[in-house]
């Protein structure tokens, strides 16, 4: 008699932390694939990339984007940002949908031939990353206005933030390209959109 | 000292509780869901919207539920850390003269402190595998100590309940060679945890079990490890069974209750791999395999306790 009332609050208890657990699971797994809102449009832009191809706004449609400025002679915090992004651009070799985009906030240094090297360096070998550059005035307008960062000490003064831009050339959210755990978040957003990306086309 | 074994077993039971939290904050994903430690974005009640983040704090990181799952973890890690040194209080003001009560659960408190202090290393690591595992196995010595501690502090409240017991020669080494393989497995298991969530990372949007299938041997070891386990149970309960030795009523629910968990696990194990990786099956799988470790132990308490006069 004892034993069968153990079982029956054994089994209770279990069923309760089950019920509770599968719950607070999908709440957190919900809020983990919750696409964040759009922020703003990505002005109009043009530019060149490392490997000589014009790239523009309509460049950033019908892809997810992930976006960064950098100079390639940065000591500072541009080559842990590019170890990050390279990291990312070989765990997503499989997803040609995804780009990443660096542009160089000095454009008179770094010109198309250092930034070919700067591929090189990073293991590019696809069309998946490209490295862009264009004038100062256009790079600080773009920084500025498009992107809402500080401008006015470039190229030493540029953000670490990666850029999470959706198909529609909108932005949806800034993340910290130096931080093991914004990155991690980043990779939740980016697997969330491509999923739903995919199941759109 | 009556007092004593109430808040032992006070213990126990909030010790496991956290260890089901714990798992729970493991499968959700919510171990960033507070980037410092011990507050949450700078505050002692988690934020509730993004104007209340620190500038210090990236606000990308900041997401409610992950905040409060793992808030949630800390504040009954807090509560059980307050509820285990009232027990070490209270048996060092009963048990003096124990050392087996004493020593166990003054361990266990220190050992509490030192989980808190891991914990707080794993948001400082942003995760880092090894440190996870460590969390765990903490956890485990820690429930494997306050279980010690409150059979052993009831032998001295009630008297010895195994005085009419007499076991098989062959328990001790079969009882202790269960607790040698189950921590092995669980630091396989977890392992095995860690490299799934690796290759996720490498291998972004495939099915976690294509992903499990590519793991290899250490799959292996632990479902072969897993059925040594079974093995090693049939034995237990067939000399604990045996009509030449007699066997408590402790003990022998002890012995098939472990029996059932054991089967249970390879099922839920199995099931992972064949069906799917589902976060609800990997909590319990790792929760089941905390019970089976504070059975363990307590057969092999009950088996020490019987040796006395």
């Amino acid at each position: 008699m004892i034993k069968k009332s153990y079982i029956i609050s054994l089994v209770t208890i279990i069923s309760f932390l089950g019920i509770s657990a599968t719950w607070v699971i999908s709440k957190a797994n919900d809020s983990i694939h919750e696409l964040p809102a759009i922020i703003k449009k990505v002005p109009n832009f043009s530019m060149t990339s490392h490997t000589g191809t014009p790239f523009n706004q309509d460049s950033l449609k019908n892809k997810i984007s992930i976006l960064d400025f950098i100079f390639t002679s940065c000591p500072g915090p541009c080559p842990i940002m590019s170890t990050n992004m390279r990291t990312l651009y070989k765990q997503y070799k499989l997803h040609p949908n995804l780009q990443f985009i660096s542009i160089s906030v000095d454009p008179e240094y770094d010109t198309q031939d250092v930034l070919k090297l700067y591929a090189d360096a990073n293991g590019v070998n696809d069309e998946r990353w490209k490295f862009l550059r264009t004038d100062m005035e256009s790079v600080k307008k773009l920084n500025k206005e498009g992107f809402m960062f500080m401008s006015e000490s470039l190229p030493a003064g540029h953000s670490v933030k990666f850029v999470l831009i959706d198909e529609e050339g909108n932005i949806r959210q800034y993340y910290n390209g130096t931080d093991k755990g914004s990155i991690s978040i980043l990779r939740n957003h980016i697997n969330s959109f491509l999923k739903t990306f995919s199941e759109n086309v | 000292m009556q007092r004593y074994f109430q808040f032992s077993i006070l213990s126990m039971v909030f010790t496991y509780l956290l260890i089901f939290i714990g798992g729970l904050v493991r499968v959700s994903g919510a171990g960033m869901g507070c980037p410092d430690w011990p507050r949450c974005f700078g505050r002692w009640i988690p934020p509730t919207s993004l104007s209340q983040l620190p500038d210090y704090i990236d606000p990308e990181k900041f997401n409610l539920v992950l905040a409060w799952v793992e808030y949630l973890n800390r504040l009954f890690g807090a509560l059980v850390g307050f509820i285990i040194l009232i027990t070490f209080v209270l048996g060092y003001l009963h048990f003096k003269q124990s050392k087996r009560v004493l020593l166990s659960i003054s361990i266990a408190f220190f050992l509490t402190l030192l989980e808190g202090w891991v914990g707080a290393k794993l948001v400082d690591t942003v995760l880092d595998p090894i440190t996870i595992t460590i969390h765990l196995l903490l956890a485990l010595i820690i429930i494997g100590l306050i279980i010690y501690s409150s059979i052993q502090s009831y032998y001295l409240i009630v008297g010895n309940f195994e005085k009419s017991s007499n076991y098989h020669p062959h328990l001790k080494n079969v009882i202790i060679g269960i607790l040698v393989c189950l921590f092995i497995e669980i630091i396989i298991g977890t392992e095995i945890r860690g490299g799934l969530d690796m290759s996720r990372k490498d291998n972004p949007l495939i099915e976690s079990i294509i992903l499990l299938k590519m793991l290899g041997p250490f799959k292996y070891i632990h479902t072969i490890l897993g059925f040594s386990l079974l093995g090693l149970t049939l034995y237990l309960r067939k000399i604990v069974y045996d009509i030449k030795f007699r066997s408590s009523p402790f003990m022998i629910n002890s012995v098939n209750f472990i029996m059932i968990l054991i089967v249970t696990q390879i099922l839920l194990g199995e099931s992972l791999v064949f069906f799917d990786v589902k976060p609800l099956m990997q909590l319990f799988h790792m929760w089941f395999s905390s019970l089976l470790i504070g059975l363990a132990v307590s057969v092999f308490t009950f088996w020490k306790i019987s040796l006395e006069p």
